[in-house]
């Protein structure tokens, strides 16, 4: 399977803070949803993905393409939302039309219109007078009116009602399944990505500890709620992380079944992305 | 590039209005012979500019320029066009203003003087360009203003110091020696001094982090 995105061994250091041999492999046509708590590093890695930072090292590839020496022709073909970074507001989205025809290759202005009625948003009212919602659904549709075959997404949804969250995410799938582009999604509402990611890929203090298909962490992965006494005769090797509460013990395994089958613990619940996120950050290793 | 030009114009359009009202006060002023204010108008399209900076920067767009093809090239190119473009156009038609000011009021300013004077005023306001881009480029709008009065302040003060030392008379000499080719020399110098701050700009720009 082609390769939308590959990133290896991506090292970046700050005075507080580094990205440590950060890899991943988004396959062409794929959703993933790239999440962590803040500061975990995604935007980080975001940012080395489209150049935006400079002197780290590693390896990134788009489309095949070392994502440097390839630098215009591969942003012709990529589509991106950027927390906090944008048009600046005293122009309108009439504007963005118009300097966007004299950048991209491929710029689509009827699209673009199309979009912003879908979006209810007026073409030549000043960014400035926009809700962030608004601005938010602006973004977005800037980053999709080019057919990109790759979009970057940081943080596309926050700010937005779950009504427009869910319009937001319909477009996103239509975007798929019509012009078979990838989608590397950062996200900090992973009820969204449940829906919609193929591949999780989860960081934590700079460091990926875990890539992988969403069917696979959904299914497979499980917390077993259990005693401090259940626990106790759980072996190391069969869990990844538990958490202390009250009145229990939350344990998360990576194979539910295979759990099942030599324990005798009844107590096993599917896995949220939430729950994920808090039993590998939150969670002891013992 | 063309589209980096269109976000920037579309940035200062507002400002257009305030250029149009300068334009009339100067004609007025021409006209009934009072002060003649021509050269800010060229200088006014640098401030202007600058101004863009600070909205650039209060929204991140150089971070998302960036991510856009050619960006990191573009978005300094684009700046240093835009306000070349902008100060020549405002050069023009100033001196047309002032050739036809000059014209009804029966050659109150020599025409010759009237070029000489937007020939200086065009090389100031690219001075200024030539110093302050980069600045801004490298410590923001914000420490640049602050530069650029510090900037100003030291040209002065080394300046009538020199002029405390050297003769003028003997600089004069040496200038009308050159006049027959003193404009060809002031084009030359501010070309090769806006591509060097360009460049300075663009190596800056090209290793920024953001």
């Amino acid at each position: 399977m082609e390769n939308a995105l590959e990133v290896k061994n991506l090292c970046k250091k700050y005075d507080h803070f580094e990205l440590k041999n950060v890899s991943f492999t988004l396959p062409k046509g794929m959703i993933m949803g790239f999440i962590g708590e803040n500061g975990a590093g995604k935007t980080t890695t975001i940012k080395a993905i489209l150049d935006i930072i400079q002197s780290y090292s590693g390896e990134i590839k788009i489309f095949g393409l070392d994502n440097r020496e390839y630098d215009k022709e591969i942003k012709e073909d990529i589509g991106v939302v950027l927390d906090d970074m944008f048009f600046p507001e005293i122009l309108t989205p009439n504007d963005i039309d118009h300097t966007m025809q004299g950048i991209y290759k491929n710029w689509d202005t009827k699209m673009f219109h199309d979009y912003l009625k879908e979006f209810s948003l007026l073409p030549n009212k000043q960014i400035k007078t926009f809700s962030k919602g608004m601005r938010k659904k602006l973004e977005i549709v800037t980053a999709l009116s080019h057919h990109p075959k790759l979009l970057i997404l940081d943080e596309p949804t926050s700010g937005l009602d779950p009504v427009a969250r869910s319009e937001v995410i319909q477009i996103f799938q239509s975007i798929l399944e019509k012009d078979d582009c990838s989608i590397l999604l950062s996200s900090h509402i992973t009820t969204d990505l449940e829906h919609i990611a193929d591949y999780i890929t989860f960081i934590n203090h700079g460091e990926i500890i875990l890539s992988k298909t969403t069917d696979e962490l959904l299914n497979k992965y499980g917390i077993v709620k259990c005693t401090e006494k259940e626990f106790r005769t759980i072996d190391k090797k069969d869990y990844i992380k538990y958490k202390k509460s009250k009145y229990e013990y939350e344990v998360l395994v990576p194979n539910q079944k295979e759990f099942k089958t030599k324990y005798n613990i009844s107590t096993i619940d599917k896995i949220t992305l939430d729950d994920l996120m808090v039993l590998m950050i939150k969670g002891e290793e013992e | 590039m063309i589209g980096f030009i269109k976000k920037d114009l579309a940035m200062i359009k507002s400002n257009f209005k305030l250029l149009g009202v300068l334009m009339v006060v100067y004609a007025i002023m021409g006209f009934m012979d009072k002060m003649d204010i021509s050269f800010i108008l060229p200088f006014m399209c640098v401030m202007i500019m600058i101004s863009s900076f600070s909205y650039d920067n209060y929204n991140k767009w150089d971070a998302y320029s960036i991510s856009l093809p050619n960006g990191r090239k573009n978005s300094v190119k684009s700046k240093y066009i835009t306000t070349i473009f902008m100060t020549l156009m405002v050069a023009i038609i100033t001196t047309l203003l002032s050739f036809i000011i000059s014209y009804v009021n029966t050659q109150t300013i020599p025409y010759e003087q009237i070029l000489v004077t937007m020939f200086g005023t065009v090389f100031g306001t690219l001075l200024v360009l030539t110093i302050m881009y980069p600045i801004i480029y490298k410590f923001g709008v914000e420490k640049a203003r602050i530069g650029i009065f510090l900037l100003v302040f030291g040209i002065v003060m080394i300046g009538s110091l020199l002029a405390s030392y050297i003769d003028l008379s003997n600089v004069l000499k040496f200038l009308s020696f050159l006049e027959d080719y003193l404009i060809i020399i002031f084009i030359i110098i501010a070309i090769i001094m806006v591509y060097g701050s360009y460049k300075i700009s663009e190596n800056i720009f090209r290793k920024k982090e953001f």
